[in-house]
């Protein structure tokens, strides 16, 4: 289940996992998966050359494409680690995207449902910049719906 | 992301953090063409301010404006706003991905205990 709230700028993910909270918690804070998780590529080059699990500590991931073009460059501050309850760090691209050096906020909050049975939710915050967001507390979503009756794909 | 790509974006998000820019913009979704005059004769604002809103609207590409002698037709150009969905929607894929590489992990990490550590409840979600 996810969807995107561009009134707001927030975009929400949640999936559920066979195993406690605390393995998903830590396979979430390992850097083994972090370094994974930019190589639905192979050839994908991910280095972290900073992370620091605690509060106020940083990280930073770097991911460089074989072919060239620019780097892809995130990195952030983590805020609040409640092992094996909650992780909440900021979140900014540097480079050319849309909100580069633009920070916004990712809450991840773990809930083992049952014994064995963890339900992840993402929640990525304040992803448009300062502008946008302090007008959009309206109009985005009605200039979408509208599209979508005017039969433009999305 | 390239630059000029990431500009157009800059300007979509700017296009419509304006109520009366979004308003223009809804209006022409409704419809396929307005003049100016349709699209804002209830603005309670002066037309050179208009004049301006539309001319952020043009620079931002999420409207074509047709001239057709005296009468300046207003059109919605949908898909320099789509861009910026599809940004956002962008953002959330990334985040699927990386419940994917964990969820891969979590899998391995059991395999390599022997036993899955939890009953298989798979059908379940």
């Amino acid at each position: 289940m996810s969807n995107v709230d561009v009134d707001t700028g927030t975009v929400r993910v949640e999936r559920t996992f066979e195993a406690s909270a605390e393995a998903v918690f830590d396979a979430w804070t390992n850097p083994e998966v972090l370094r994974r998780w930019w190589k639905a590529d192979p050839s994908h080059e991910v280095t972290i050359p900073v992370l620091d699990l605690r509060v106020g500590g940083g990280y930073r991931l770097e991911m460089r494409r074989p072919e060239g073009g620019e780097d892809m460059i995130v990195h952030g501050t983590y805020r609040e680690i409640s092992r094996p309850d909650r992780l909440v760090y900021s979140w900014e691209w540097e480079g050319a995207g849309p909100n580069a050096n633009h920070e916004s906020e990712v809450a991840v909050t773990f809930v083992e449902d049952e014994p064995g049975r963890t339900t992840v939710v993402i929640e990525h915050a304040g992803l448009l910049n300062d502008e946008s967001r302090a007008n959009h507390a309206r109009g985005w979503n009605g200039v979408l719906d509208s599209f979508a009756g005017s039969g433009i794909p999305r | 992301m390239a630059n000029s790509q990431a500009a157009t974006l800059d300007r979509s998000f700017v296009a419509v953090a304006h109520p009366l820019r979004r308003e223009i913009l809804e209006r022409l979704a409704r419809h396929e063409e307005l003049t100016v005059g349709e699209a804002t004769h209830d603005f309670p604002i002066s037309k050179p301010a208009i004049s301006k809103h539309l001319k952020v609207l043009e620079e931002a590409g999420a409207i074509v404006r047709v001239i057709d002698g005296r009468t300046h037709r207003l059109r919605l150009n949908g898909e320099s706003l789509e861009d910026a969905y599809a940004w956002l929607a962008r953002q959330r894929e990334l985040w699927e991905r990386k419940l994917d590489v964990v969820e891969e992990y979590l899998r391995e990490q059991q395999r390599a205990a022997g036993t899955p550590n939890t009953p298989r409840t798979e059908d379940r979600a």
